[in-house]
């Protein structure tokens, strides 16, 4: 049994900022994460034509990782992570993802002992758990993704992450279908499950390893809602709804720290100001430089707290400036610098409440998600902490409480997120608070409506 | 430390939004007569038993099942994609309509019989190693709710099995759904085997790492912006255009 967080990290709000977490981790190579600095962490993807052979890949991943130091040395930076998202043939074959772990891991330490620069390499792989369209979250995949992570731990990934898919079947049917209890019963339920098993047994081998458990994301889910609502001005799902995912998926986040995981937490978790509010733990984020990965509408303010800054993932190719991991990592970088100069003057508190403000009022989503706010979700969730349905459910009511609370004038929210927001909030109003009536009747209706929805086979009911 | 954010953002969905609620504008667009009129509200609103229970009224007052399909299930749900497609309503009303509306004609074809001749039949599919298939359901559901025959080959799909589904399944027309710029080439080679087999389908290509660029590099495909095309070129097949006037409407520069 897992010991679930009832309590927060944080006395207030206030008191959470960027480049400091109240457990900083710290890596092979010197980086200290959450340690009262802010470090970039690259992202990058391998072009499609070096997919072909291990060789190709190898050389691919050894050219960009090189790259990226030399830029941090020209410049001058004091301190780079890297992040290596799996190419699905690096997690189903092992012992890829192992040599580009290695290979890159040679380098960080050839520039970390010539320069003194502070490294850091997070690994990523693959969530391969799926056969066609079904999810196989349990079984020989799953072994072959427990090696993967054996094998970059061994050959020298200082984080080891993922982004869970467990849920992912039943949000992919309710989002489009602004089914909130679906989205608790696949996000904060189910996901949360999977969460459980799978990150007790990273924890497992970082610790034979000596490596760190770092964290998951619910990319698979609330990304997908985030993706899903768009733009302003897009008319796939109200922004109103995507936020009522990001709320419900920091508890399933939070699992993941609950079985094991220490920080920090992946970048694209946009959740994870909720979620270190909670746990205390660092975290990485993206946002206005991830531009080349994706558009949110939460650019800025989604520096606030974190203790990596990332750009999401560019492929690997030419641009004016250099490769394009040289351009983003300088890019990067250079906020970090900014970050740390605002830190070291004693400014750190006005430049994150600059960023918040750039952003607060641009969209429900950035609303709920600035610190302040985010910690009254953080709240909720401890308060029936030990119950994965209760939280997730306090989680979803208090986003739409905060929202219905905002000030109208600042916050404009169109009449149809208005009226999306009032259809959740009578959904929610209408939901059980017993978890044992929930989860049977999700089960019942789900089995019934969604196709490939196997709960024995995947969350082990 | 707050703001007045009105001098560093504008919200443009608030300002461009309607005056006319989206269900004022739908009342006005439903039939007068009943029980149209009732079961086209019910669709709009996503009520499968309210559909039901209007199709029940309308046979015990004599109307053919087979015939309601296309007099009035059908004329609901194109409110409501004619309303989407003008941006007045979001995808989620679309999609629950679809459910609706298809539990209706299933009704129908119970109660009738036999089965009404659907427009056409389309084959969707993600590209091989891509697994991101929520574009691809889209898809399938805007094309349903408006008449089409969908064959769903799911995500990930092989070229070999989506050569084979043309083969066994003569559709009007494939849609292929990428969003990896590592899985979309397998479209190219979906073309070349399509036109070594002499299967000149027309092969609409959407999905986030997709672009007019890349889809006009290979002969039967046709760029695809955003899901709502897929009805919209199926219908302009229907209506006789071929690939070159296909790609002349949907190609934008
Ligand atoms: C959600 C998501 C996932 C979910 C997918 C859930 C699902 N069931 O689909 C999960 C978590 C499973 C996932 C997994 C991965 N993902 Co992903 N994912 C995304 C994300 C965040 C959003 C995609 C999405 O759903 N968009 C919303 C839908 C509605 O948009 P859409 O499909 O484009 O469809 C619209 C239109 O394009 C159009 N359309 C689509 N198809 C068609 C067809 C026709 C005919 C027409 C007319 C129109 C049309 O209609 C829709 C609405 O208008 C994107 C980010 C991004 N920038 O796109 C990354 C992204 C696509 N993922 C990416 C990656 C790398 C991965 C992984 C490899 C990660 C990993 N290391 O495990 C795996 C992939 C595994 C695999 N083999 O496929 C990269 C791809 C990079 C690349 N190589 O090009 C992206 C771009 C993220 C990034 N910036 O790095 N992902």
């Amino acid at each position: 049994m897992v010991k679930r967080y009832t309590s927060m990290a944080y006395k207030a709000a206030d008191d959470m900022i960027f480049g400091k977490s109240v457990y900083p981790v710290k890596a092979e190579l010197g980086l200290e994460v959450g340690a009262g600095y802010v470090t970039a962490e690259v992202n990058y993807a391998p072009r499609p034509e070096a997919g072909v052979s291990k060789e190709k890949l190898v050389s691919e991943y050894r050219r960009l990782t090189t790259d990226i130091m030399a830029r941090a040395v020209q410049v001058g930076f004091p301190a780079v992570s890297l992040e290596t998202e799996h190419v699905e043939q690096m997690t189903n074959n092992p012992t890829w993802g192992g040599e580009v772990a290695h290979v890159q891991k040679t380098i960080l330490e050839e520039y970390h002992e010539e320069y003194g620069i502070k490294c850091g390499l997070r690994h990523t792989p693959g969530d391969i758990r799926e056969d066609r369209d079904l999810l196989a979250l349990i079984g020989a995949k799953y072994d072959t993704l427990m090696e993967s992570f054996e094998a970059v731990a061994e050959a020298g990934a200082d984080f080891l992450s993922i982004e869970t898919m467990g849920g992912k079947e039943i949000l992919d049917y309710a989002i489009l279908r602004n089914d909130v209890p679906g989205l608790i019963y696949g996000i904060g339920c189910l996901g949360s499950i999977d969460m459980t098993m799978i990150w007790s047994d990273i924890r497992k081998i970082a610790d034979k390893k000596g490596r760190i458990a770092a964290g998951d994301t619910d990319c698979a889910q609330a990304n997908t809602a985030m993706f899903i609502a768009g733009g302003l001005l897009d008319k796939n799902l109200a922004h109103t709804l995507a936020i009522i995912a990001r709320a419900i998926s920091a508890p399933r986040t939070l699992a993941g720290y609950e079985a094991g995981a220490q920080g920090p937490g992946k970048d694209c978790g946009y959740e994870n100001t909720i979620v270190k509010s909670i746990t205390g733990c660092p975290i990485a984020q993206e946002g206005k430089t991830s531009t080349c990965a994706h558009s949110d509408v939460m650019g800025n303010l989604v520096m606030q707290c974190c203790d990596l800054w990332s750009n999401e993932s560019v492929e690997y190719h030419a641009e004016f400036g250099g490769t394009s991991v040289q351009c983003w990592s300088e890019s990067l970088n250079y906020d970090a610098a900014m970050l740390n100069v605002a830190t070291e003057t004693g400014n750190a508190k006005m430049l994150r409440d600059i960023l918040v403000l750039s952003d607060k009022y641009r969209d429900p989503q950035g609303y709920v998600l600035a610190y302040d706010n985010a910690y009254k979700v953080g709240q909720a969730i401890v308060k029936d902490g030990d119950d994965l349905f209760l939280r997730a459910k306090n989680a979803a009511i208090s986003s739409v409480d905060i929202l219905n609370a905002a000030d109208s004038k600042k916050l404009v929210m169109s009449k149809f997120e208005i009226n999306a927001l009032k259809d959740a909030k009578a959904s929610l109003d209408a939901m059980t608070d017993e978890s044992e009536t929930f989860m049977s009747d999700c089960m019942e209706k789900y089995k019934a409506e969604v196709a490939v929805f196997r709960p024995d086979a995947n969350y082990k009911f | 430390m707050d703001i007045d954010p009105s001098k560093i953002l504008i919200r443009y969905n608030v300002q461009k939004e309607k005056a006319q609620s989206p269900e004022e504008l739908a009342a006005e667009m439903f039939p007068k007569a009943e029980p149209a009129r009732t079961i086209c509200a019910a669709i709009f609103d996503g009520e499968e038993d309210d559909v039901i229970e209007g199709l029940e009224k309308a046979i015990e007052g004599g109307a053919d099942a087979i015939k309601l399909i296309d007099d009035v299930l059908m004329v609901g749900m194109k409110i409501v994609t004619d309303l989407y497609d003008q941006g007045t309503i979001f995808l989620p009303n679309v999609m629950m309509s679809a459910d609706a509306m298809l539990e209706g004609i299933e009704f129908c074809k119970e109660q009738g019989g036999s089965a009404p001749k659907p427009k056409g039949k389309i084959v969707c599919h993600v590209a091989e190693g891509d697994v991101h298939d929520i574009g691809k359901t889209i898809v399938a559901a805007l094309l349903r709710a408006a008449g089409f025959e969908v064959v769903d080959l799911g995500r990930d799909c092989p070229v070999d099995e989506v050569i084979a589904a043309v083969k066994k399944e003569s559709p009007m027309m494939l849609t292929g759904t990428a969003l990896m710029t590592t899985t979309m080439y397998a479209f190219k080679e979906v073309n070349d085997r399509l036109l070594e087999s002499g299967l000149k389908v027309p092969f609409q290509c959407g999905g986030g790492a997709v672009n007019q660029d890349f889809v006009v590099q290979y002969e039967l495909g046709v760029y695809g912006e955003e899901a709502a095309d897929a009805p919209k070129m199926a219908n302009a097949i229907l209506a006789g255009k071929g690939l070159a006037q296909l790609k002349e409407t949907f190609h934008k520069h």
